[in-house]
């Protein structure tokens, strides 16, 4: 099988070739059965390579160390799990995986346009086919074949980074890939209308739910990737502003300003070149991201050196994709016109405007702290780094003006807000959230900068919910519906817009939960069984813990677990119990260190995280020396820390309901179709 | 017209509020990235160096590291990861990374203080980070 899968993957690439020339040619000279037969090279490709993805599996399943790629990431103790999963544990296989996921999703793109926007189709196959091509060199051609043999056969695997065998991060990479891949479907639209020369908004409404199924996963991606940081990395932070986080954060970033923009070319006509950049920009960034996270190419050196070949392979594939891009936006030039100008500051374009502009420069902060380094020392040979404090330093201006939009957009009105318009939407908001800050403020909460931030959340989440109550009671009076019924068909009968309001509550939880960080405790101790330790909350309580020893436990439980030393510590929050608490270290037998666990306590308020930073004596613990048990304990009380996963959980929701398809919108888009076929005669385009 | 001419000003005004953050944030944040002999090296030429906050890459000495007990304060050696005779002290009081072993390749941030000991603020292991194996580990 694996053999097979590797002889799949050679057979892919002429298939891809062919595929990508047909499209193009078929496309131009309107030859149907080249056409056809393009769009049937995607269906090979896929099944191609579904084989090969099965042959890596199939290898990791059957333990074949002769592959070096399973030979570096599985071993024989290995769950099964984890071995499937070995398929994107490492940038062979998530190259392979990347353009798996990408050939499934243009299965669905093809075989779901067979009868209809066929003057698309040709050049979607040929972008489509372009893009397996250079997965394809890149996958056999430039050392990062994840079928390559090793001289010898080893006796067993090298086995996976301990830290990697966690639920959240087996499933943060496939997520993040489903976004980056899904993306280039959107992409190959936007070409495809370059090339056929159909630059209405055709080619948005076809693709715009691809561009919010994108950041849909991007989003749920990212918030994993978080998750699994906080769990498991056992310092109590969720983001580094480390390079691999960047780069999915950066299509992430320009994704969410095309959402907000191709609005204004639906509702408007406006901003055409501007979008077309932003699509081709983002599918840039996901190829950026899917190299860079798996290359180490910005940390460090060495790994650069290694990996100098699928480097330039990359960035003349960037280079080349950009330099076409901007050829044809400029061939194009004079039909990407606006068709009208912003009228007035106060607008609905140009709060959107600003949430791009805003968006982008955000964008380009973090790409340029990523990247600084390597300018850096190019320009002067002196190595320099900025860390964290840069990029939150930047990003935060940045973010609180963002969250403002997201409560300004969704009500200013098009064109010219009146003074009156102004005055209706903005007042109760504006007032509300002032009154209660200041009410905040009264009862203490001094933090200028988490002051600020719930102020501006408050005032976002008004506006939803005043526009969530006018919508639902107009409908409840005009149709005589109850309130819950006629709050149901509001939200479905525009579930774009709603779905959208509810993600931006999603948004403001988030941020409300990052700066809860301002509140954060932590606190050291040394302890020996019996001693107790208090620490204070924000929020006036104080937790009592209380440190009852060490335990170890050798050789059991887990596969690949060698030994785990577990304190246990009860906890009281005031007088009431919260039971007890363990924190460990573990040694796994296919790692050379000892690996923490932490323990969170999680409740609306605040976090409690518990971890065993150091213990006295490793060795008279483990040889069960009674007296040795003298541990570093250091606790953080994170307040409203679980507000991020469950404004990650809003999110989703308001993402899925705006994604949800809708009869009336097919309808909308069949009629769209119908009247252009009168309007323009058929063989025009 | 008039309109169009103040929507620039905005557009202008965002353009260099985000330039201006990024410009200062880089100069106010950023931080020399050297190797042990560098530091040593730029230390010795001009004392008031010390007061610079830097990143050094190097090799923590086998044998070195001792946990003062209760404190929470670590010590170490590091050395230069080509000039095994440049070394110095380091002291850093945090929990130390599940990655870091004595004779780990770290990262260090922090400030060398008037006694020639590297205060570290923050403490990050290289091999911990290398989520792949080299090939010829595997012949091990």
């Amino acid at each position: 099988m694996t053999v097979l899968g590797e002889f799949a993957l050679w057979i892919a690439l002429p298939v891809a070739i062919y595929g990508m020339f047909l499209g193009f040619f078929g496309g131009k000279t309107q030859r149907g059965d080249m056409v056809l037969s393009a769009e049937r090279s995607i269906y090979a490709v896929t099944f191609l390579l579904l084989l090969a993805a099965i042959g890596v599996i199939v290898a990791f399943m059957g333990d074949k160390f002769q592959y070096w790629y399973v030979a570096s990431y599985s071993n024989r103790d290995l769950e099964t799990f984890y071995k499937f999963a070995g398929l994107w544990a490492g940038q062979r296989g998530s190259l392979l995986f990347w353009a798996l996921l990408l050939s499934f999703f243009s299965t669905i793109t093809v075989f779901t346009n067979r009868n209809k926007n066929r003057e698309f189709m040709p050049y979607v196959v040929g972008v489509l086919q372009g893009i397996f091509t250079f997965f394809l060199v890149v996958l056999l051609f430039a050392k990062v074949n994840p079928f390559e043999k090793l001289a010898f056969m080893p006796a067993d695997g090298q086995g996976l980074n301990p830290q990697l065998q966690n639920y959240w991060m087996t499933i943060h990479p496939p997520m993040l890939y489903l976004g980056f891949t899904s993306f280039t479907i959107p992409f190959a639209f936007a070409i495809a209308a370059l090339l056929n020369g159909r630059l209405d908004t055709r080619w948005i409404v076809l693709t715009r739910r691809w561009v919010l199924l994108s950041w849909f996963f991007l989003s749920v991606g990212i918030l994993l990737g978080m998750r699994w940081a906080y769990e498991e990395l056992g310092w109590g932070g969720y983001w580094f502003w480390d390079p691999a986080e960047n780069a999915s954060l950066l299509p992430w970033l320009t994704a969410t300003a095309l959402l907000h923009s191709i609005q204004i070319q639906e509702n408007r006509g406006m901003l055409k070149v501007w979008n077309m950049s932003l699509v081709a920009m983002t599918f840039l960034l996901t190829i950026f991201a899917t190299f860079l996270t798996r290359s180490g190419l910005i940390e460090s050196v060495h790994a650069f050196a290694e990996q100098i070949r699928i480097a330039y392979i990359f960035l003349a594939f960037l280079g080349t994709v950009t330099a076409g891009v901007v050829v044809l936006i400029l061939y194009r030039l004079p039909q990407l016109q606006s068709e009208n100008r912003i009228e007035s500051f106060l607008s609905r374009e140009s709060a959107f405007l600003f949430n791009n502009l805003i968006l982008i420069g955000a964008a380009f902060a973090v790409l340029w702290g990523t990247i600084f380094p390597l300018i850096a020392e190019g320009v002067t040979g002196q190595k320099i780094s900025v860390g964290p404090p840069f990029f939150n330093k930047v990003n935060l201006p940045i973010g609180l003006a963002l969250l403002a939009l997201a409560g300004i957009g969704p009500v200013i009105a098009w064109r010219r807000a009146s003074k009156r318009n102004l005055k209706k939407n903005f007042m109760v908001p504006v007032v509300g959230s002032l009154a209660v800050s200041a009410a905040l403020w009264m009862v203490g909460v001094r933090h200028g900068l988490a002051l600020t931030t719930w102020g501006i959340g408050l005032f976002v989440l008004i506006i939803v919910a005043v526009e969530f109550w006018k919508g639902t009671r107009a409908r409840a009076r005009i149709e005589s519906e109850p309130l819950p019924i006629a709050f149901f068909h509001l939200v479905s009968r525009n579930r774009r817009r709603w779905g959208g309001y509810i993600v931006h509550v999603g948004i403001v939880l988030i941020f409300a939960g990052i700066a809860g960080a301002s509140y954060n405790q932590d606190v050291r101790k040394h302890l020996e069984p019996g001693d107790t330790m208090d620490v204070a909350s924000p929020w006036g309580h104080t937790y009592h813990l209380t440190y009852e020893g060490l335990s170890t436990s050798i050789g059991r439980g887990q596969r690949n677990l060698d030994w785990q030393a577990i304190a246990l510590i009860s906890v009281r929050r005031g007088d009431k119990s919260l039971g007890n608490m363990t924190t460990e270290k573990r040694k796994y037998t296919t790692a050379d260190q000892t690996m923490t666990e932490v323990s969170i306590h999680t409740s609306p308020e605040e976090d409690l995280y518990l971890i065993l930073s150091a213990v006295d004596d490793m060795n008279g613990v483990l040889s069960n020396n009674a007296n040795a048990q003298g541990i570093d304990l250091q606790v953080l009380v994170k307040p409203l820390l679980s507000w991020i996963w469950w404004g990650g959980l809003v999110l989703v929701v308001g993402s899925i309901i705006a994604l949800w398809p809708s009869a009336e919108r097919r309808r909308d888009l069949d009629e769209e179709e119908k009247s252009r076929e009168v309007a323009v005669p058929a063989g025009a385009a | 017209m008039k309109m169009h001419g103040r929507f620039m000003v905005g557009l202008v005004g965002v353009a260099a509020v985000v330039s201006y953050l990024i410009w200062t944030g880089v100069s106010d944040t950023m931080v020399y990235y050297l190797t042990p002999a560098e530091l040593v090296a730029r230390v010795q030429a001009d004392p008031s160096f010390r007061q610079m906050g830097v990143k050094v890459s190097g090799q923590v000495v086998p044998g070195t590291y001792e946990r003062v007990e209760g404190q929470l304060l670590h010590r170490f050696r590091v050395r230069d990861l080509s000039d095994e005779s440049v070394s110095f002290e380091v002291e850093y009081r945090d929990a130390l990374p599940d990655t870091f072993t004595d004779d780990s390749e770290v990262v260090l941030e922090g400030r060398m203080d008037a006694n020639g000991v590297f205060q570290a603020t923050s403490l990050l292991t290289k091999c911990g980070s290398r989520y792949e194996a080299a090939p010829e580990d595997l012949k091990k």
